[in-house]
């Protein structure tokens, strides 16, 4: 009975896994197909792999240029957060607990978890009205109105759960508040820093509803390149895969890296 | 308490004050002047392909969402697809959980590799989407087909089949979150109620039933806020494959709400269904920072 129970168990996990990373194998080999292998029904599972997908997308494409904006858009907002982000959250982990603090951790979560259409609608007017819409800084600002709430609950989460006794100690060394904060505290939740680092830069760099509201043109992000080639040329499948593929690589890489904060960073510090 | 202490106390919250303040400064300038805004906006009608007709109407636009069959419509379609979505997600993440929580080898391997769908790019999933459901080519597609499923029918393009297929996809890319989730909740339980119980004789489907499913009701809590906020948050997903199609049988509330602002330019009203959704936000966030009151003892 229980050797059964095992088989069942197993099968209905691989088949669980199969699923799960089929799409992922699919689109990979797509990307290295040419186009006279892609569409054949019955699929053809063996192939010789080419990078004319790629070399297309860097000569006639121009993604230097997507990957340039995606770059700069996420990689601000992610440092904005994190800078203003750590301090707020170290701030609210720490002295006196009020109610003015639970009414910003609330205000915090709550606009982190906000309908991007319902930011996306205000926003717009008011871009409209500074004339920023189709400006990379319009984007930046965009990605900041969830990033920034999210840094500073998930570092609150991470300095709540470090000892105070350190701080403390330095502090009756003579060391300031900041100082305490800056040269102890920063430095023992390096791992929290760089998890929420990652998924900032994550969010912002996978996102598309507010870049194809906020960019047009030259700045457009990688996402938005993507999903401009499946309605302007007909469907470029194999670039579009092979744009795929190259959006989700880095965030691939460094989310397996962080997986052991991914779950905390990815429920805001519940489990 | 002496004196010094009483002033260091004094200096302690200043400092932490001035850490707080610049950031509680940008969001108040970036979301809640636009929050603000959206209030004022969503009592105006606001052509916005006709600015001189904008003008003042109170609560017109909430009068006229409340008598709209589309914004129902809207609605229950966000409803079926949060259900059905969820459900799917807790009872597959769950069994998979259970079942890796039992591994003693591969363990890390195995999460590591089925973790990956959470890393697309949401427009990516819609994308990979209409890859491989593609009426003619579509990979799944031709399983259907060689299953003998499906042949005479578009699966994007019938109302049948169009939000099960995108039930399908956010299934795909989050049930391996809800599995981490699980997994946590799983490792992080207890092991002297499983003792005694097993002292007493009972046996693991009990156990199961009796003691672990119940120690997992926080997490389950979690998950399902987790899962909820992000479903009405995104619709990527939607946006490049259905966009609500067909006939409005995939039309979200994220849809219903983009369509209005940057199909109609309507303003006004778009910023009235917005504020529905921020209402349901502002309810979730409540319950999730009770969560944390209760579970972690102070938020």
């Amino acid at each position: 009975m229980r050797a059964v129970i095992k088989i069942i168990g197993w099968v209905f996990f691989v088949v669980f896994l199969l699923w799960t990373i089929f799409p992922v194998f699919w689109m990979l080999s797509s990307s290295l197909k040419v186009e006279v292998n892609m569409f054949t029904i019955p699929p053809k599972w063996l192939f010789k792999p080419s990078l004319i997908n790629f070399r297309n997308l860097g000569r006639d494409f121009g993604i230097w240029r997507y990957i340039k904006n995606s770059l700069v858009a996420a990689g601000t907002t992610t440092v904005i957060a994190l800078v203003f982000g750590s301090m707020a959250g170290y701030g609210l982990s720490r002295g006196r607990k009020n109610a003015a603090k639970k009414q910003i951790a609330f205000w915090m979560i709550t606009t982190r978890m906000a309908p991007v259409v319902g930011v996306i609608v205000p926003l717009y007017m008011l871009f409209k009205f500074f004339g920023v819409v189709g400006k990379l800084p319009a984007l930046i600002i965009a990605y900041t109105t969830f990033n920034l709430p999210f840094a500073v609950w998930l570092m609150k989460a991470f300095f709540d759960d470090l000892p105070k006794e350190i701080e403390d100690a330095a502090m009756v060394d003579g060391c300031s508040k900041f100082k305490a904060f800056f040269v102890v505290g920063l430095p023992m939740v390096k791992p929290g820093l760089v998890a929420v680092a990652t998924l900032c830069f994550m969010f912002a760099w996978n996102d598309y509803g507010f870049a194809v509201v906020f960019t047009s043109g030259p700045t457009q992000t990688l996402p938005v390149a993507t999903a401009r080639l499946m309605t302007e040329f007909g469907i470029v499948w194999g670039q579009a895969m092979t744009l795929g593929t190259i959006l989700l690589s880095p965030v691939l890489v460094i989310g397996i890296l962080i997986r052991k904060h991914l779950v905390h960073g990815l429920t805001f510090g519940a489990v | 308490m002496n004196k010094t202490a009483v002033l260091g106390k004094k200096v302690r919250l200043t400092t932490e004050f001035y850490m707080i303040l610049p950031a509680v400064t940008i969001l108040a300038v970036i979301t809640l002047f636009p929050f603000f805004y959206t209030i004022w906006l969503s009592l105006m009608s606001y052509p916005m392909i006709q600015l001189s007709e904008v003008k003042f109407i109170g609560l017109g636009n909430w009068l006229k969402m409340l008598r709209d069959p589309n914004v129902r419509t809207y609605w229950w379609v966000t409803i079926k697809f949060a259900c059905s979505a969820l459900a799917i997600e807790v009872v597959l993440g769950l069994t998979v959980a259970l079942f890796l929580s039992k591994l003693k080898l591969f363990q890390d391997l195995l999460t590591t590799i089925i973790i990956a769908p959470v890393f697309f790019a949401p427009v990516l999933v819609g994308l990979i989407g209409k890859f491989i459901y593609d009426d003619s080519f579509g990979i799944y597609t031709y399983f259907f087909h060689s299953l003998g499923l499906f042949t005479d029918k578009s699966l994007f393009g019938t109302t049948a089949t169009a939000l099960p297929i995108l039930v399908g996809l956010d299934v795909w890319e989050w049930t391996p979150l809800i599995v981490l989730i699980f997994l946590a909740g799983l490792k992080s339980l207890p092991s002297t109620p499983f003792e005694a119980a097993s002292l007493d004789g009972a046996n693991e489907w009990n156990m199961l039933w009796r003691l672990t499913f119940p120690m997992l009701k926080p997490v389950l809590f979690v998950a399902l806020i987790i899962r909820t906020m992000d479903i009405l948050r995104y619709f990527d997903v939607f946006l490049v494959t259905t966009r609500g199609g067909p006939a409005n049988s995939t039309k979200i509330m994220s849809i219903g709400i983009y369509d209005a602002a940057f199909q109609a330019y309507r303003m006004g009203y778009a910023a009235t269904l917005t504020l529905t959704m921020l209402f349901l936000t502002i309810i979730l966030g409540n319950l999730f920072v009770k969560f944390f009151l209760t579970e972690k003892g102070g938020a």
